[in-house]
């Protein structure tokens, strides 16, 4: 009994409690000066569901793309499903790999401390699509969500006439999503005229979008609009649509802009895309940590002993808003 | 040679020493360090937490499918308890553990005495769970409390607290399974229920009383998991069930019932957990670590099956 006392006494002592959070800033915690030669340099690139057709075909691809044209070697992981935990463990393996910059999609805010902790390890951190404005990753790139609801619901007001039953739908429960559904909906405050009949959960899946969609044409055969907010929401609500025989009646605004949704535009199913400019932000994104690592623009004498930061601390790569006006462009093949 | 044959966690264990070996080989300034090793106990804790409780009950012949959603809704239900309610974080955690609890009841009590299969039970409790979750947290509950977040964010000796209370809780689980009357009654339940039955055991109870330890299991997972990240996600636990399914069958346990040890289930998610590991080291994308570790899942039943049969022969 004595012996366990002083064993638990012991194990006690040891035990080191968590530090208290500081106040947020954007830091240079020492980047280290691991790249010696380009040859060397690694930068790694941490989202979730990684294999979702949006991130391979925009992000990833601009990435690896830069990697190339940079001469350096470039790694993409994640796990296959939205799985923002798994997401964590990740990038926390990946900074005991000590990689030359870390490049995260900043899907939720839960992945603050894990940036804090590769920042403390002086790896340039540069967060993309989503901000962690809680963390202190030392740049972000990418697309305010909020703005994203915002246009889409400033498009629905037009496209009703500012009246007419909505609905909309996307992933529910993720921070940026959300942010998204609060700008369409604080828009929609301004118009009495629009009655919003429901918020649902397509869980990012095209038959469950059709499904949902269909669901509401029944219950709501005055219907006029629907708003989806993930990559798969559009194509799954336009399916639905187009097989109740009401295209171009009810009004259709989503996200997103690969082949499939560009297609249901030039068809007239979908009325509008608001389009984030991802090839922008994971390739400056990338950018910005090479600039970090090589000191490209130097601001004093010694910008890490001064602290600076020498790439721009948030950058809002802005929306493009795509119609049937102007689909044609869009559309490569 | 013939017990490492027959008996899972000796070859398990095997096994994992030899990709331990070889990881240390290729990779030798990142993989042996204890770093890498304390962070990948840590990544695993949560699961092998969940595991014990899915070998529980596989090895009573029955699963369940809600516990993903029962760990986002624990995490859930203390955030909410704390943030919005006010509440005290000790009164947030009893009452975040005894909403799992009744998750745990409502699938014992339907499954076993009303007699639904489990599949479909626990297939929609998951959905309901899940929608709750959902509706509790919203876009996730952040800035917890201290204290809380202290629970799995301190260290002892340098390692992150989730792993001390997984060792805690596969030392606890394996002891009353090896050496009490109570929870050796579940392998008999697995071997042949009908046996159990008849012989005095009160399957019906035991089983619900399975389905609420797993449940509690998955409810500490949840708030462990919460602390840790210090948000309470909604979208938690997604794909977990899966995980925790595949990891306590390369464990040892068996579908059909009566076969399984607790150090099986952590054996499971720490072979799934080094490969991961190994996978992330070696820049493996993620397209390719489901592939390689549905292969691994196939490869470990069928070579079971495959060594079984042959010792059998012997």
């Amino acid at each position: 009994m004595k012996k366990l006392l002083i064993l638990s006494l012991l194990a006690l002592s040891s035990c080191e409690l968590p530090p208290r959070q500081s106040t947020t800033s954007t830091t240079l915690n020492s980047i280290t000066d691991s790249a010696t030669s380009e040859t060397e340099e690694e930068y790694v690139m941490v989202t979730t569901a990684v294999s979702m057709p949006m991130y391979v075909h925009h992000d990833q691809a601009a990435f690896l793309r830069w990697g190339r044209e940079k001469g350096v070697k470039t790694s993409i992981l994640g796990p296959a499903e939205w799985d923002v935990p798994s997401q964590i463990n990740i990038i926390e393996e990946v900074i005991g790999t000590r990689p030359t910059g870390l490049l995260i999609n900043g899907t939720d805010p839960a992945i603050g401390p894990v940036i804090n902790k590769a920042v403390a390890a002086g790896i340039p951190t540069v967060v993309y699509d989503s901000d962690i404005p809680s963390s202190k990753r030392h740049a972000f790139l990418g697309t305010d969500w909020y703005e994203i609801g915002q246009m889409q619901g400033k498009e629905m007001v037009r496209l009703l006439g500012g009246k007419g039953k909505i609905a909309y739908m996307g992933i529910l429960g993720l921070t940026n999503m959300e942010a998204g559904f609060r700008g369409l909906l604080d828009v929609f405050k301004a118009y009495p005229g629009i009655e919003v009949v429901g918020k649902f959960d397509d869980k990012a899946n095209v038959e469950e979008a059709a499904r949902i969609t269909s669901d509401l044409l029944s219950a709501h055969p005055d219907l006029a609009g629907l708003c989806g907010f993930d990559s798969n929401s559009g194509p799954g609500i336009g399916l639905a649509v187009k097989e109740s025989g009401r295209a171009g009646k009810v009004k259709i605004t989503t996200v997103d802009w690969e082949p499939e949704h560009l297609q249901l535009v030039r068809e007239g199913v979908i009325h509008m895309l608001a389009g984030q400019k991802r090839e922008l932000f994971t390739w400056y994104g990338a950018q910005f940590l090479y600039d970090m690592v090589h000191q490209t623009n130097k601001l004093s004498g010694n910008d890490r002993r001064a602290g600076i930061i020498n790439v721009p601390n948030s950058i809002n790569t802005g929306l493009l808003r795509i119609t049937k006006e102007n689909v044609n462009e869009f559309i490569t093949k | 040679m013939r017990l490492l044959l027959q008996e899972r966690t000796y070859s398990l264990t095997l096994t994992i020493l030899l990709v331990g070996i070889g990881a240390t080989i290729t990779f030798p300034q990142t993989f042996p360090t204890f770093g890498n090793w304390s962070q990948l106990l840590l990544n695993l804790s949560i699961d092998t937490i969940v595991a014990v409780g899915m070998m529980l009950l596989l090895v009573s012949g029955v699963f369940d499918l809600s516990v993903g959603s029962v760990v986002a809704f624990s995490g859930g239900v203390a955030a909410y308890t704390m943030i919005t309610l006010g509440m005290p974080m000790p009164l947030a955690i009893i009452a975040a553990l005894a909403s799992a609890c009744l998750v745990g009841l409502a699938n014992g009590y339907l499954i076993a005495y009303q007699g639904i299969n489990p599949m479909i039970q626990t297939l929609a409790t998951m959905g309901i769970v899940r929608g709750v979750a959902l509706l509790v947290s919203g876009a996730g509950i952040q800035n917890l409390p201290y204290w809380f977040n202290a629970i799995s964010q301190s260290r002892l000796l340098g390692i992150q607290m989730p792993v001390w209370y997984m060792l805690l809780i596969v030392a606890t689980f394996a002891f009353l399974m090896n050496r009490t009357i109570f929870f050796r009654r579940y392998y008999y339940i697995g071997g042949n229920e009908r046996a159990a039955d008849l012989s005095g055991i009160r399957v019906r109870n035991m089983k619900l009383w399975g389905y609420v330890l797993t449940a509690l299991l998955a409810g500490v997972a949840g708030i462990l998991l919460a602390s840790r990240l210090g948000t309470a996600l909604p979208t938690a636990g997604r794909g977990l069930e899966l995980r925790v399914i595949t990891a306590v069958i390369l464990g040892g346990a068996s579908l059909s019932g009566g076969h399984g040890k607790i150090i099986g289930a952590l054996l499971g998610t720490v072979f799934m957990g080094l490969i991961s590991n190994v996978m992330v080291l070696a820049r493996v994308s993620g397209y390719w670590q489901e592939i390689i570790l549905g292969l691994i899942l196939i490869a470990a039943v069928w070579s079971d099956k495959a060594l079984q049969k042959r010792s059998s022969f012997a």
